[in-house]
């Protein structure tokens, strides 16, 4: 949280930026965990089709792994999005101060305050937009590609079941792994 | 032993024909059916298999063929189905490339005429066979130059490095 | 599964023993029955050859090949014939025979020798018999695991591909197109 930019925040736009922090709405949970359901049940195509298992016999596993994974990838994208949405904030700041500011410039009667926190407003939901949407499609990708790579290649060898039930495992793990962390 | 060999085989060649008396096979009908190795995985080496039944206007039967293909000259097999002959032909892969092999049948005097005109190192193109029989070889497919899983992996990697940079600039 | 094919391939003939006074003059066959797949799949061609060497010192006449170790009921053949003959074998010289099965169903096979039978010379009638090299016991892997190792797959990743492009291209449209509209340049320095 050390940078030139984080002292430019207020006490006022720290409180409301908290606000948006790890506790998601209801609306963007629901959003969180239809993507990562969706993301999640792709792999049964692969194993169905390409790694030949059945998918009556194996629909229990298939089951079990969509929701497992359903719950890590959703973790994922909340906690990347939490990184996210502080720096996106001091990223877009100026260029939402700008249009607001131009939007409401003839208009007398509000106060200076009142603009300010309309700018305040506006640059959270920017922020929280772009970020929800930015988590999403990188844990997304980054969950296709560990899944790829650990089914056909580091676990190509092993039945399918077992092949299945790590890739997803790991997969989805390592994602929510990942997310956690800002480096990687 | 080699050379009583040798002359074994001028012998059987030269002779065979006068004894059998091969009566030439007039206005042969033949009816064929070829298969060449279409993918690695089925076989080490490239198999050609010709196989056809010959009908002749005047009825002879049991006849003795031989026949060349681009210089091998090699006896027709002959089965337990009436006047049906088999060819077989098993080389490397490199050495059967892709393309039309014209299989030139020969009756056992056609055959003689062709054994002399190899021995004498003449050309044999202008040799008329009884019968030709084409085999198309589509060529060896040893499966794709790129794997799928190769391709969807890179694809992949691909998508989640642009992702992966996008978000180092947003993290900057 | 390789090394059984390697082993398959080493040419391990066998001799048919003529007696004292036919050595010198008799013909003599040695036969390889081998089979040339990398991979023995179910429904998939199965390529057998046979290598017949006359290593005697004369003709061999009258010879048939005959193999009957393939059961319809679990192979079907694609081309070539099981039972051949060939009217005269030259001294020193081989014949090649192939055929191509297809197997029917998948499981360990036990592939045995053919049975060859010729006339040493053209006055006797005496048949003399022989057998070839066998191929050993191979594994027909079911069409289901084979296509799962070697089978492309490309309409299935394309229908794979198909259905991932929703879930990363909106999520990517909607930020890149929110990014756009506020991502400034960075003010230049005066």
């Amino acid at each position: 949280m050390a940078g030139g930019k984080q002292n430019k925040l207020s006490r006022e736009e720290e409180l409301l930026l908290q606000d948006f922090s790890r506790n998601v709405s209801t609306k963007s949970s629901a959003l969180f965990y239809g993507n990562a359901f969706i993301v999640s049940a792709i792999p049964v195509w692969l194993f169905w089709r390409i790694h030949q298992m059945d998918l009556y016999q194996s629909a229990i596993i298939f089951a079990i792994g969509t929701i497992i994974s359903t719950y890590l990838v959703a973790m994922a994208y909340r906690n990347l999005k939490f990184i996210l949405k502080h720096k996106i904030a001091v990223k877009r700041e100026d260029a939402v101060a700008k249009e607001t500011l131009k939007k409401f410039a003839d208009d007398k009667r509000m106060t200076k305050k009142e603009k300010d926190e309309r700018v305040l407003w506006k640059k959270n939901e920017i922020a929280d937009y772009e970020a929800t949407t930015f988590s999403i499609f990188y844990n997304n990708a980054l969950y296709l590609a560990l899944l790829i790579v650990s089914s056909f290649f580091v676990l190509k060898n092993f039945n399918p079941v077992v092949n299945y039930s790590l890739a997803v495992g790991s997969a989805a793990g390592l994602l929510a792994l990942f997310s956690t962390s800002s480096k990687i | 032993m080699a050379a009583t060999c040798q002359i074994c085989v001028v012998l059987g060649l030269f002779l065979l024909p006068a004894f059998i008396y091969g009566d030439t096979c007039l206005a042969p009908v033949v009816k064929s059916q070829t298969y060449s190795t279409p993918e690695a995985v089925v076989s080490t080496d490239t198999v050609l298999i010709a196989e056809f039944t010959l009908t002749c206007k005047n009825n002879l039967k049991n006849i003795n063929l031989y026949a060349d293909i681009g210089g091998r000259t090699i006896p027709a097999t002959k089965t337990y189905e009436a006047n049906k002959y088999q060819i077989s032909i098993s080389d490397e892969h490199k050495k059967l490339p892709p393309g039309t092999y014209e299989i030139r049948i020969f009756d056992e005097e056609g055959f003689a005429a062709l054994r002399k005109a190899q021995r004498s190192g003449e050309s044999t193109d202008s040799l008329k066979p009884l019968f030709t029989i084409s085999l198309s070889h589509q060529g060896i497919w040893s499966g794709p130059v790129l794997q799928s899983e190769f391709v969807a992996a890179m694809t992949a990697i691909i998508v989640w490095w642009l992702a992966y940079t996008a978000r180092g600039k947003l993290l900057a | 599964m390789k090394f059984w094919v390697a082993a398959s391939l080493i040419l391990a003939s066998v001799y048919i023993l003529p007696s004292y006074e036919e050595e010198e003059s008799g013909a003599r066959l040695l036969v390889s029955k081998n089979i040339l797949n990398q991979y023995l799949v179910e429904g998939k061609d199965l390529t057998v050859e046979y290598k017949i060497f006359n290593v005697g010192s004369r003709v061999a006449f009258d010879v048939v090949l005959n193999d009957n170790t393939f059961p319809e009921s679990s192979f079907s053949v694609v081309s070539g014939n099981l039972k051949v003959t060939w009217e005269r074998i030259a001294p020193n010289s081989n014949v090649t025979h192939a055929v191509i099965l297809r197997p029917l169903k998948p499981g360990y096979y036990n592939f045995t020798a053919a049975e060859i039978s010729y006339v040493v010379s053209e006055d006797s009638n005496e048949r003399t018999i022989g057998y070839t090299s066998y191929p050993g016991e191979g594994g027909i892997v079911p069409q289901k695991d084979f296509d799962r190792r070697f089978s492309p797959h490309v309409l299935d990743w394309l229908v794979f591909a198909f259905m991932t492009l929703p879930s990363l291209g909106i999520p990517f449209l909607l930020w890149y197109s929110s990014k756009s509209k506020y991502d400034q340049p960075k003010p230049k320095k005066n």
